[in-house]
């Protein structure tokens, strides 16, 4: 039983070693990153919104064209709970779809 | 679910189907007739009432206010299942109406019809199939949780929820293992609780837990059930993977779970995606990739449009048959050819090999359109 737990205890603390880099070498390379994502700069805002764009729409069909902002707003709002997309993702498409 | 036969000719069989259709089955349409007018009214009651209050969302510059939609996924589909024709038109209304700030009430309904030569006459028969997929009152709570009551496609593994549309999917045939543990028409009544939130730069966590009840009224029926999904996004290297879980609260009482993953590496126009899924009615897999060949250097301008598209699957029998199930231990493996005229219109074409016991291997030919459009109701532009 004690070797049980000792194998158990191994195993737990082998995951976590094997899980903590994927974690932090994200938050490392988040921290090196410079911020492109300046409320004053559109064009960075734009290219941001792209990236997002293509990343969580293409993750189920082909990337859509443009709607009238309108338009945008309720497919927005509809895939948010579709897609389980998470508010900053869908602020920035949002953002690059009505412009 | 209602179904209604009738006859008609292969090369009228949509009009005349509808036509025989109204005339032999007046007491199913007005039945239907009664079932979507009470679903628009009841969605409209709340947007009209909504849109005289701050309805407004921001892209981060500017107010928008966001106007009813309505939208439908439409597809004419012929098979060739081991040398029967079946001809497969479906039509699939979707109608979106936000409301206030952080509310929305989404519907999808499918009108299909199946048709089969008829031994011994020239016609085509087959049955009109009514379903309400999806009929849901969200409210986006914060950033973290959308809580959302009615009808609702079962969150177990992606495909039943995000891949099913007959316009988003590369081939037009189900998964085989679809029907596992997403209830009767993929769906169930009740609640759910949902959202997706950054935890930390990079890595994105999605989740859905949802209780159905038992609901033996067509078209709504659904199971008693509990479960849950989880996934975590990588938008860097574009890599979605999770798990689901499901408890069945009726009959055997038992448990099923899952696991999706799929990846779009950010170079190529590729889709990796696949399934898996293991419930007491079965169990089994599929893999597809989807490649788009718009970086091949020759006749760019054609090629640009085509999508070459393989999957592969099997499925194993478990201990409890369901006839949405293979009945024997089944393997498919499938190729396709699509050609998007647009992001919204395509032809499609597959072939597949399925190889299964007692007689089951088979060619499954399929040649089609699908075609999706969305239009405003109301104002579509500020």
């Amino acid at each position: 039983m004690k070797s049980r737990n000792l194998r158990l205890a191994m195993l737990i603390l082998a995951a976590g070693l094997l899980v903590r880099p994927v974690f932090v070498s994200a938050r490392q390379r988040a921290q090196r990153a410079p911020k492109v994502t300046s409320a004053n700069d559109p064009g960075a805002q734009r290219n941001e919104g792209q990236k997002r764009f293509q990343a969580n729409c293409g993750r189920c069909h082909q990337w859509p064209q443009k709607f009238p902002p309108r338009m945008m707003a309720t497919i927005d709002r509809h895939m948010r709970v579709r897609a389980t997309i998470t508010e900053k993702d869908m602020r920035l498409i949002l953002q690059y779809m009505t412009q | 679910m209602e179904d209604k036969e009738f006859s008609g000719r292969c090369d009228s069989e949509i009009p005349a189907a509808f036509v025989l259709a109204a005339r032999e089955g007046t007491t199913n349409l007005l039945g239907l007739l009664r079932l979507i007018a009470a679903g628009v009214a009841l969605c409209l009651a709340p947007a009209l009432y909504g849109q005289s209050q701050t309805d407004t969302q921001t892209n981060g510059t500017q107010s928008i206010s966001p106007v009813p939609i309505l939208s439908a996924g439409v597809a004419y589909n012929s098979f060739f299942n081991g040398g029967t024709h079946n001809v497969h038109p479906l039509v699939s209304p979707v109608v979106l109406i936000p409301f206030r700030q952080n509310w929305l009430v989404e519907s999808r309904d499918t009108f299909e019809i199946n048709l089969a030569p008829v031994p011994g006459m020239s016609g085509y028969k087959g049955a009109l199939k009514k379903e309400v997929d999806y009929l849901q009152l969200d409210y986006i709570a914060n950033r973290y949780l959308t809580a959302t009551a009615g009808r609702f496609l079962t969150p177990f593994d992606v495909y039943n929820e995000r891949l099913y549309p007959v316009w988003i999917r590369d081939l037009q045939t189900d998964p085989l293992i679809l029907p596992i543990s997403t209830g009767p028409s993929g769906a169930g009544t009740g609640a759910m609780v949902r959202g997706g939130f950054d935890a930390t730069p990079g890595i994105e966590i999605n989740y859905a837990t949802y209780f159905s009840t038992l609901s033996t009224d067509t078209p709504f029926d659904s199971q008693r059930m509990a479960g849950m999904r989880a996934g975590i996004f990588l938008p860097g290297p574009r890599v979605e993977f999770g798990g689901s879980f499901q408890h069945l609260l009726q009959d055997d009482r038992t448990n099923a779970f899952g696991f999706h993953g799929a990846w779009q590496p950010p170079s190529l126009p590729l889709d990796v995606r696949a399934e898996y899924a293991n419930s007491h009615e079965g169990s089994g897999y599929w893999v597809e990739s989807a490649y788009r060949l718009s970086q091949v250097p020759v006749q760019h301008d054609v090629l640009r449009h085509v999508q070459v598209v393989g999957r592969m699957q099997r499925y194993f029998t478990g201990t409890v048959p369901d006839d949405r199930l293979p009945s024997v231990n089944t393997s498919l493996f499938e190729f396709g050819l699509n050609y998007y005229f647009r992001d919204d219109l395509r032809l499609v074409s597959s072939y597949g090999r399925q190889f299964a016991p007692q007689g089951g291997n088979m060619n499954i030919w399929n040649i089609g359109m699908t075609y999706r459009f969305v239009l405003p109701v109301g104002h579509g532009s500020t």
